[in-house]
């Protein structure tokens, strides 16, 4: 049993065109999940096939990676498309894949040295739970510092972003719609800071109302669109700019509903 | 006096980069440089503000410098810089602008009287206009010294032509 394991893995990693393609696209789909800029995906992949010996033609999009991968004769070449699944920003991923993209260079790693630590770097744990919805309720509090709060809008806004957080956590669990769960966070956040509002908590409850909503801002698709955009992958920019505005309108029909429920 | 409130406002542009920064589960040992990063962004873009430079041109410099100063320390702390960029320009993001722009764009649906409706109309086309290029500005500010430095990091990969590579 275990010797057939052993063929079958030899088997998926051997070092063809096949699967250096395979475990290539598996880097591209995983950088592209995690919140990489297309020409770094490019750069990425370009840079350990040039490592194991190998040229590439790549198609990136925002839902699917297209590769061709030619041998060094090139007599034999191999082709796939692999769809990306969208996923949450990660960038321990994105920089282990650049250190092990120069590891493949530098250090000539062999596809299977190059599939484990893929592996290795997929089950890397997140910050736990409670740290991250603390830290996260911190930069809420900060924004509201940051646009003139005082400390009783502070704490309003550390609440809500806690609560907001915790709601779109939930909701990406039972796997809702990546824009309903903005909206459900939205609402959650903006709901307790407009309760303060209601309620006349603090000098000016309007600053913890704006501000308990900026957590879910778009960063990284924004800032990936320009840097796209500027690199000449016109497509992705606009494609990645249009995903912002959408996630940015779902904050704002979350908060207009809340006005709407409160009359504030 | 006014330079202590620019000193503690960048304390917490520091602490939401961090937030950011822990939302995008960074490796831990960029946190600290963020956290510098993001204060550091802070305070330009607020002492340009303090000296009457507009918002825009104002986040611009941050930015810049922040995508310098990330390239920096992505040599020094081995990760790519925009593991630093991105956690450090969120707090310089427009909300209040985006949101305000909004607020006016819904008031805009239902306005009757012509002069309130020109005011109205005023000032949300100026909050919108602010919010666009202060985002245009972020961007292109952090792209602007890695597209710079490009080359840099290309040389660095000189030992390609000792592999067999294809073509």
């Amino acid at each position: 049993m275990k010797i057939k394991s052993e063929i079958l893995r030899t088997k998926t990693l051997k070092e063809d065109a096949q699967g250096v393609g395979n475990i290539l696209l598996e880097i591209g789909s995983l950088l592209m999940s995690s919140g990489a800029n297309s020409n770094r995906i490019r750069i990425t992949l370009e840079r350990i096939a040039n490592g194991l010996g190998y040229k590439t033609e790549l198609l990136i999009t925002h839902r699917a990676l297209m590769l061709t991968i030619i041998e060094k004769d090139q007599e034999h070449f191999f082709s796939r498309l692999k769809r990306t699944s969208p996923h949450g920003v990660n960038f321990r991923v994105v920089s282990g894949i650049s250190h092990l993209s120069w590891n493949v260079l530098e250090q000539n790693w062999t596809v299977l040295q190059i599939s484990e630590e893929v592996q290795r770097l997929k089950a890397l744990p997140h910050y736990p739970r409670l740290v991250v919805l603390g830290f996260v309720g911190l930069a809420g509090a900060a924004f509201c510092r940051l646009f003139g709060g005082g400390f009783i809008e502070m704490s309003v806004a550390f609440v809500a972003t806690v609560a907001g957080l915790f709601v779109r956590q939930e909701a990406m669990r039972v796997k809702f719609n990546p824009y309903l769960c903005v909206y459900f966070a939205s609402v959650a956040a903006s709901f307790i800071a407009g309760l303060a509002e209601l309620y006349q908590i603090g000098a000016q409850p309007d600053k913890a109302f704006a501000t308990s909503v900026l957590f879910l801002v778009p960063g990284v698709p924004l800032i990936n669109s320009v840097t796209d955009l500027l690199e000449g992958n016109l497509q992705n920019g606009i494609i990645r700019g249009i995903n912002g505005l959408i996630i940015a309108f779902s904050i704002a029909m979350g908060l207009f509903s809340v006005r709407m429920i409160l009359h504030i | 006096m006014i330079f202590i409130e620019i000193l503690i406002k960048s304390f917490w542009a520091g602490i939401a980069a961090i937030g950011f920064a822990i939302l995008f589960n960074v490796p831990r040992r960029t946190l600290f440089p963020i956290w510098c990063i993001g204060a550091f962004g802070g305070l330009i873009k607020f002492t340009a503000m303090n000296y009457e430079i507009g918002v825009v041109f104002a986040s611009f410099f941050a930015a810049v410098v922040v995508g310098v100063v990330a390239i920096q320390m992505a040599h020094l702390r081995d990760s790519p810089p925009l593991v630093f960029s991105i956690p450090s320009v969120i707090p310089m993001v427009p909300g209040v602008f985006a949101y305000k722009f909004m607020l006016g764009m819904i008031a805009l649906t239902s306005i009757e009287k012509t002069d309130i409706y020109l005011q109205a109309l005023i000032e949300t086309v100026n909050n919108g206009a602010k919010m666009m290029f202060v985002l245009i500005a972020l961007g292109t500010g952090v792209a602007i010294p890695m597209l710079l430095t490009r080359k840099e990091s290309i040389k660095k990969s000189d030992f390609n032509k000792k592999k067999k590579a294809v073509v």
